[in-house]
């Protein structure tokens, strides 16, 4: 059976939500065509029997919406302008109260400090001497102390490696043979990692570029 | 000849007086007393138009019958208006006479109804007791207005299977 395009209006018609011209045009229709009066008066039949039975729907659909429809129609009731406003004003004041009084209130972080046995994790080293380009090679190296009981393990390169050595000071003398090894004009890095008393590495330098200059 | 002019007159009333009738009533509410009346009203006049050649087949019967109800339901309601000062307002939903096809129809609805799946009934339930729109229950039960009108096609046809059996 092909369905008719008026087929579609016969519920709008029925709940009187069509526009004029189409109600009439819709009217004109079902005088002519049968399938859809026929439709039309079967129609009219289920839509009146729901509008005169609606308990035979509602019961379930109660159940679930006394909850959830009562929720729903608390919160559409809160589009009241009036309260509206007061939801406006409580959520400032709500604002006001975070922003100004707990900070107030806060207790001080406590003072941090690292006892022997303690070590920062995941934090960096900072490097102080070289960082830039020097005149001479460079007779020791020097970084920001961590805390005790660190060891310090310092990797000076060229591209390849050129010395390794571990320290548990925050300063390290390059020996005479490593000394020997580095040219001027020549680009070197270096970089120091440092590891906690039980051997995890706990922080790592940027490596830092210097050149020694060739005069 | 006399004998098939009465055979089309019978077949045009039993054709069209249902479909006038469902017109007038829908315009003026079934409990109007004068709806029974009007139908055979226009009836007459549609028979006599035909019988005195106003009607020339320019455009279908449907139309021309449709046309003149129209009319007659402006004119009915014109004329009431004069006496009652304004007019009879149509109940949304009438309950018209009903006939006893009629209930025994609306009765195989309700069974129809009390057995569908609460899926159905929740949209049967908005969109034709509470009147809302296809897109509007589609946004209270969170699916998309295709959806629904798929829910509602359905159900219909469940229930006029129930109709049929």
């Amino acid at each position: 059976m092909s369905k008719c395009k008026f087929e579609d209006l016969i519920d709008g018609y029925l709940l009187n939500k069509l526009s004029e011209g189409d109600r009439e045009a819709f009217e004109e229709h079902y005088f002519n065509c049968s399938s859809c009066f026929e439709q039309l008066q079967e129609r009219d039949v289920i839509i009146r029997t729901i509008k005169n039975n609606p308990a035979l729907l509602e019961e379930k659909e109660e159940v679930r919406s006394s909850a959830l429809a009562g929720l729903r129609k608390e919160l559409a009731s809160f589009l009241t302008v009036r309260q509206l406003a007061f939801a406006g004003v409580t959520a400032l004041l709500v604002l006001v109260i975070i922003f100004t009084v707990i900070p107030r209130h806060q207790v001080p972080a406590p003072n941090f400090f690292l006892s022997d046995e303690e070590t920062v994790r995941g934090s960096s080293i900072t490097l102080i001497s070289p960082v830039i380009d020097m005149g001479q090679v460079p007779s020791s190296f020097e970084w920001k102390k961590l805390g005790d009981n660190i060891e310090y393990q310092i990797s000076i390169s060229n591209g390849e490696l050129l010395w390794k050595a571990t320290t548990r000071e925050n300063r390290i003398t390059l020996p005479d043979e490593v000394k020997a090894k580095m040219v001027p004009g020549q680009k070197y890095s270096w970089q120091v990692k440092a590891f906690g008393p039980d051997g995890s590495l706990i922080a790592v330098s940027s490596r830092v570029q210097f050149k020694i200059s060739a005069d | 000849m006399r004998h098939k002019i009465d055979e089309d007159i019978q077949e045009l009333i039993v054709r069209y007086r249902p479909i006038i009738a469902f017109r007038v009533r829908k315009a003026l509410g079934a409990q109007n007393t004068d709806c029974e009346d009007l139908v055979s009203e226009i009836l007459s006049q549609v028979l006599e138009k035909i019988q005195t050649g106003e009607f020339r087949g320019e455009s279908s019967l449907g139309t021309f019958v449709y046309t003149i109800t129209s009319r007659r339901i402006v004119d009915y309601i014109r004329e009431k208006t004069k006496v009652m000062k304004y007019a009879p307002e149509p109940a949304p939903f009438p309950d018209p006479q009903e006939t006893l096809e009629v209930a025994e129809m609306s009765d195989r609805v309700k069974k129809a109804l009390s057995r569908l799946k609460p899926k159905y009934r929740e949209v049967l339930y908005l969109y034709y007791y509470q009147e809302l729109s296809r897109d509007e229950v589609a946004e209270r039960l969170g699916v998309s207005t295709r959806k629904v009108s798929e829910l509602v096609n359905y159900a219909l046809k469940l229930i006029r299977k129930e109709l049929k059996s």
